[in-house]
């Protein structure tokens, strides 16, 4: 039941967009208060830890920080180290936003919400 | 002097002057560095506005006045037995170097200060002291390296710019000479309340700090005493593996405001500390150059000449640079502080850009409260789940309030 991360593929390409379709619709009148986000590993990222979860249901009015709060915790991660959440693979959400409002500007044609996590390249 | 230095990273199309005469060592020399191009177009260094056209003169003299750190071989082995040199390494390090010894100019001896070859002296001597390779200078590439074993790196392992942003705020801390307040905001956040506590904090024992401060500066600063001057650092990630365009006219715009430090980052594997841009370039010092470590000859003499980009900097299209930067700011006192806010505030964002960071007065209070960072699955929510998905389905990770 764990480590579906380990999968190699994306959860896009693991499943059909019908089967995607069916499974936010099935989720939202089951759990209509929540919100469905499906947080990945960028393929190249070599030193944050896989997730043991990519799919999550969210309280609607939980920030963006709190979320990348509760994710950096299940990590370990201390304060002070480099870890993004990148929404759609592209950009940085402002802490302040709540999950309804990503969700309604960027939500994916499937319904759910995509965020990719990374932590900074090294340089020599 | 020059005539020590192979630069290895500079890639320009070389102009045709170059390219039709003869290769002698001399040409070779100057063949990647091409003179700043003839532009209407203004040039931004560093909060610094200048026309190519008509200011060429100052605009270079400004990049030249710089502090550039690049590779060097021979100098004493960090930690006694390790390397003596940092080439293929340390380009992270060199750049955490640049951006920091450039924060330094402005608070000992301010951002109008100019490289006079001729008369290398008094706190500038001071500043590019605390950079020399050995291993008591505050801020030299032993420091960097053996404190960053405590952020994880070994000596000799690459860095990215929170890496090195997080270890020069650690021995900042050592530095009571220049008694300076480093901030490095996480998550693309700048809280301003947590940054007034940090320039506050310690000033209470105001007799010592304001000793510090009359014995020191070279600029006349009377809130010195109340207000500690800031370095603030902030680690970014654009993009995954190109940076998102929406974020590049917002990175420009970070050289525009008078505050500005620059960017440390790169092309992927590369580090450069970018100091400004023209049109659709940014221009930077690049760190890939191998020089010989320069040892002072007395305690009031450094052989400087090579701590000094002499030759036109580099430049290279904005869309190439590497997604994970470090943006950096300095802000001398609480006034310059509450200006930077504002600058930053009235960013107008037109066709699309998007903010990089985002600047709040305070943490929202439920951030306060450690319960809501350990959102557990809540099982009354997962018995609801029951057998609505097959065996072969993933599971669904319950978040509640």
């Amino acid at each position: 039941m764990q480590s579906n991360q380990k999968n190699s593929q994306p959860f896009k390409q693991r499943k059909s967009l019908a089967s995607r379709k069916e499974e936010v619709i099935g989720i939202k009148a089951k759990f209509p208060t929540k919100i469905p986000v499906i947080v990945e590993r960028y393929r190249r990222e070599k030193y944050l830890p896989l997730l043991d979860k990519t799919k999550f249901l969210v309280p609607k009015d939980l920030s963006m920080m709190q979320f990348i709060n509760i994710i950096r915790n299940r990590m370990n991660l201390s304060a002070t180290q480099a870890f993004y959440l990148l929404v759609n693979n592209k950009s940085l959400a402002s802490m302040s936003l709540t999950m309804a409002e990503l969700y309604r500007d960027h939500k994916d044609e499937d319904g759910f919400l995509y965020m990719t996590y990374a932590s900074q390249e090294m340089f020599g | 002097m020059t005539s020590l230095i192979r630069t290895t990273r500079c890639r320009h199309p070389p102009s045709r002057k170059q390219a039709t005469s003869t290769l002698t060592y001399d040409t070779l020399r100057f063949a990647d560095t091409p003179d700043f191009p003839e532009t209407a177009e203004p040039v931004w260094v560093l909060g610094r506005k200048y026309s190519a056209l008509t200011e060429k003169e100052q605009l270079l003299n400004d990049i030249t006045s710089r502090l550039w750190f690049t590779y060097r071989r021979n100098f004493p082995a960090i930690g006694g037995t390790g390397p003596t040199s940092d080439t293929g390494w340390g380009c992270m390090l060199r750049c955490g170097q640049m951006i920091f010894a450039q924060a330094l100019l402005c608070r000992h001896i301010g951002r109008d200060w100019r490289w006079d070859k001729q008369k290398s002296q008094g706190e500038y001597l001071n500043i590019l002291t605390a950079f020399l390779d050995k291993k008591d200078s505050y801020y030299s590439i032993h420091q960097i390296a053996q404190m960053g074993v405590g952020e994880g790196k070994c000596i000799g392992q690459w860095y990215g710019p929170n890496t090195v942003a997080q270890v020069l705020r650690k021995l900042a801390v050592f530095d009571q000479w220049s008694s300076i307040a480093v901030h490095i905001a996480m998550d693309n956040t700048v809280v301003m309340d947590e940054i007034r506590r940090l320039c506050r904090a310690g000033t209470n024992e105001s007799s010592e700090a304001g000793a510090l401060c009359n014995g020191y500066t070279g600029v006349s600063d009377p809130s010195c005493s109340l207000w500690k001057p800031l370095v603030l650092l902030i680690p970014l990630r654009l993009g995954l593996s190109d940076i998102n365009e929406a974020y590049i006219e917002t990175l420009k715009h970070c050289f525009m405001v008078p505050q500005s430090l620059g960017v440390i980052g790169g092309r992927p594997n590369s580090a450069h500390y970018f100091i400004g841009y023209v049109g659709d370039e940014l221009i930077y010092l690049d760190p890939h150059t191998t020089q010989l470590a320069v040892e002072p000859s007395d305690c009031c003499f450094v052989e400087d000449e090579s701590f000094h980009c002499q030759h036109p900097p580099c430049r290279m299209h904005v869309s190439e640079i590497d997604p994970s930067i470090a943006v950096g700011f300095f802000c001398r006192s609480q006034e310059d502080f509450e200006d930077w806010c504002q600058q930053i505030k009235k960013l107008s964002l037109s066709g699309g850009a998007l903010p990089m960071f985002e600047v709040v007065d305070q943490l929202p209070l439920h951030l306060s409260n450690p319960d809501v960072l350990n959102l557990t699955p809540d099982s009354s929510d997962a018995d609801r789940l029951d057998r609505f998905f097959d065996s072969e389905d993933e599971e669904f990770e319950i978040l509640s309030l």
